[in-house]
């Protein structure tokens, strides 16, 4: 829709900055102060300075649980993905009311407090016999982020032609081969989307891992938790918090790169054809 | 992929026997029996719904029979998989892998079968010249337009050498024009490399074009196999007469012997002659003729077979005029007229009476449409008994 007149536009750009402010504005406030020279996050600012990132990283403890956050959500990447390839595969083969019901069924971690989750996965592990552990805390992070990679992994398969498949097995592939040969390749763009959605949720979930971690060993979300009410802490956590904050910028840019690179490689450069993969229904860039 | 080069390799005869496949509720496939004689080209013709992608789907193994059977070159291919079929599809959507080169789709098959790599150079290379598309080995299937696509596909399954080809409409998605170059190139391909073809189509043109035999399906049940030429000259029904190409069915009682035919007696007293068809039929019976062979005359012309009518409407077709007459008796008929010269159209105006002269060696009988079909227990004499395990 196009604004008509002065008023509408100058209107309508304003709102735009204003949303874009309310986005970001919390972001960029954190790395202006992880750069000031003042133990209090306050105005005015008090001059540039960097030892804030020194302290940050020489702090042991800080940079440990954010190395491990980023082992669990790594695994969790993965292994999420991996069952959502699995789940989303059988609720191809299935219509009608049964569909309806494993989609709803594989989709309900979503719609349960996390909270309520962590609670059940507790009683669940000393159930068993096991207590709090990094590997309880994957597992739980796998529940959550299943159903993310099933809304990004099924769209792509259903996008594919099935005569592909039935193609592949034709010319003498198994089934196995034809999966490994013809859909894999096909699915990598939705595959990264998945993988970061997955990543990204791990990395900054709380409440499960605040259940499920061993004690001494925190994840990142929550070090900061504790440490943000330790006045002495804060610049360190500020600072870090800026390189997070960077560092994820970065890896959905150079994802989204990625992605796009590999659905060009896909079909051709230039392809002015219709084909057979379509547009993922959810790219992390958002509209294209 | 001469002939020649395929001793060793079945012929490619295919036999289906009472095959059937159910769907839930609906019987798509109904007990056919067909015989696809190898090295032709065999169409599969019908309306969406006649069963005849789903019977396709059962020779090529995608689809399990509910009961019947398939046999290739006499053996029956009952639990042997897709992968292990020597048979081999062109896809409706032409199904190429879109992340691979054209060289790589078309290679896809021999690497499966472990081929050495100069190997797969060499006839990739081949049938890629068959299909003229050695200039755009490097691209990718985006990067073609619809009618290199369709080539693509056909090279990747005759490229394995099998003993017969399925082809699920593969023309569909193309133009007009494309479409009718490509029939005949299909033709000359297939006669080149001397596979069975087994093709799929709806349109009755395509398969008259490029087949040596059709197999006319409706609801599952095939209406009748024959030649292009029997088909549209000595169709066994209503339902082939009119799915090939426009027939003008009209009511009739066959009334006894006249000539060298059968006496038919139309509505409003008109008699005719007709030579063609089930001639020992007596009583009410379909009668059917080609709108190109009624010869429209001007009103008032004399002779036997002549019914008076008046033209209704008229469409110009450029090379001719096809006409739509309403005849006294009631009914009203479709014929063409060849365009031969410049008055032709206004000759033919609508509203002019005119009189249709039916030849009688061009009236087909039907005889009793009921009677028509064949009883369930009869069974063409040539299929083979099936040969277990055969080699």
């Amino acid at each position: 829709m196009k604004a008509t007149g002065r008023f509408g536009t100058l209107s309508l750009n304003l709102y735009f900055w204003a949303f874009v402010a309310f986005l970001f504005a919390p972001l960029v406030v954190l790395v202006i102060f992880s750069m000031n020279n003042n133990m209090t996050p306050t105005l005015p600012l008090s001059g540039f300075t960097t030892k804030w990132f020194h302290q940050a990283f020489s702090n042991g403890e800080l940079t440990g649980a954010v190395a491990r956050s980023a082992g669990i959500a790594l695994t969790t990447a993965v292994f999420a993905t991996a069952l959502g390839i699995m789940a989303s595969i059988g609720l191809m083969a299935l219509r009608g009311r049964a569909l309806s019901f494993a989609i709803a069924a594989l989709l309900l971690p979503l719609v349960v407090p996390y909270i309520s989750l962590a609670v059940g996965l507790l009683i669940l592990l000393q159930a068993l016999g096991t207590g709090p552990s990094l590997g309880a805390v994957v597992l739980g992070h796998a529940v959550i982020t299943l159903p993310f990679a099933i809304l990004v992994l099924l769209p792509r398969l259903r996008s594919l032609d099935p005569a592909m498949s039935e193609a592949a097995m034709d010319l003498g592939a198994t089934a196995v081969g034809a999966f490994r040969l013809i859909t894999l390749p096909l699915i990598v763009p939705a595959l990264v989307s998945s993988g970061i959605i997955c990543f990204v949720t791990s990395f900054d979930e709380f409440a499960i891992a605040s259940f499920l971690a061993p004690s001494g060993k925190p994840t990142y979300p929550i070090f900061l938790y504790a440490s943000a009410r330790t006045p002495a802490l804060l610049p360190d956590v500020i600072a870090i918090g800026a390189i997070v904050i960077a560092a994820s910028l970065l890896l959905v840019a150079v994802a989204e790169g990625g992605r796009r690179w590999a659905e060009r490689k896909l079909v051709g450069s230039g392809a002015a054809i219709e084909n057979a993969v379509a547009e993922p229904t959810i790219s992390l860039a958002g509209t294209q | 992929m001469s002939p020649s080069d395929r001793d060793g390799v079945g012929k490619g005869e295919v036999s289906l026997v009472s095959l059937t496949k159910r769907f839930g509720d609906f019987l798509a496939v109904n007990a056919i029996d067909l015989q696809i004689p190898p090295g032709g080209f065999f169409s599969l013709l019908g309306p969406s719904g006649c069963g005849k992608t789903t019977t396709l789907r059962m020779i090529g193994g995608f689809e399990q029979p509910t009961s019947g059977q398939v046999l290739l070159d006499g053996r029956d291919m009952a639990g042997t998989p897709p992968s292990k079929r020597p048979v081999n599809t062109v896809f409706q959507s032409y199904a190429l892998f879109p992340h691979l080169r054209v060289f790589d789709n078309v290679a896809f098959g021999l690497r499966r079968q472990g081929v050495t790599r100069a190997e797969v150079g060499r006839r990739v290379g081949e049938a890629l010249e068959l299909v003229q598309l050695t200039s755009l080995a490097r691209r990718k299937p985006a990067q073609l337009s619809g009618g290199q696509q369709q080539r693509v596909a056909l090279a990747r399954a005759l490229v394995v050498q099998p003993s017969v080809l399925l082809l699920d409409e593969p023309l569909g998605a193309l133009d007009a024009k494309l479409r009718r170059e490509l029939q005949v190139e299909l033709k000359q391909l297939q006669t080149e490399v001397g596979i069975t073809f087994a093709y799929v189509t709806h349109d009755q043109e395509e398969a008259l074009t490029m087949s040596d035999r059709i197999a006319v399906l409706n609801r599952g049940r095939v209406e009748q196999a024959a030649s292009p030429r029997d088909l549209y000259e000595e169709p066994a029904n209503a339902f082939v007469a009119d799915f090939l190409g426009v027939s003008n069915l009209m009511e009739a009682s066959a009334v006894g012997p006249s000539g060298k035919g059968v006496e038919l007696r139309l509505a409003d007293g008109f008699s005719v002659e007709a030579q063609r068809g089930k001639l020992a039929t007596r009583g009410p019976t379909k009668v059917v003729i080609r709108p190109e062979r009624i010869r429209v005359e001007p009103a008032g012309s004399g002779g036997p077979n002549r019914v008076p009518g008046m033209v209704t409407n008229v469409v110009y077709l450029g090379s001719g005029l096809q006409l739509s007459i309403h005849l006294a008796i009631g009914r009203t008929v479709t014929a063409f007229v060849a365009n031969i010269d410049e008055d032709t159209a206004s000759t033919w105006a609508p509203g002019t009476p005119v009189t249709c002269h039916l030849p009688s060696t061009s009236l087909r009988v039907l005889g009793n449409e009921e009677l028509s079909e064949p009883p369930p227990t009869a069974r063409p004499p040539s299929v083979p008994e099936p040969i277990a395990n055969g080699t």
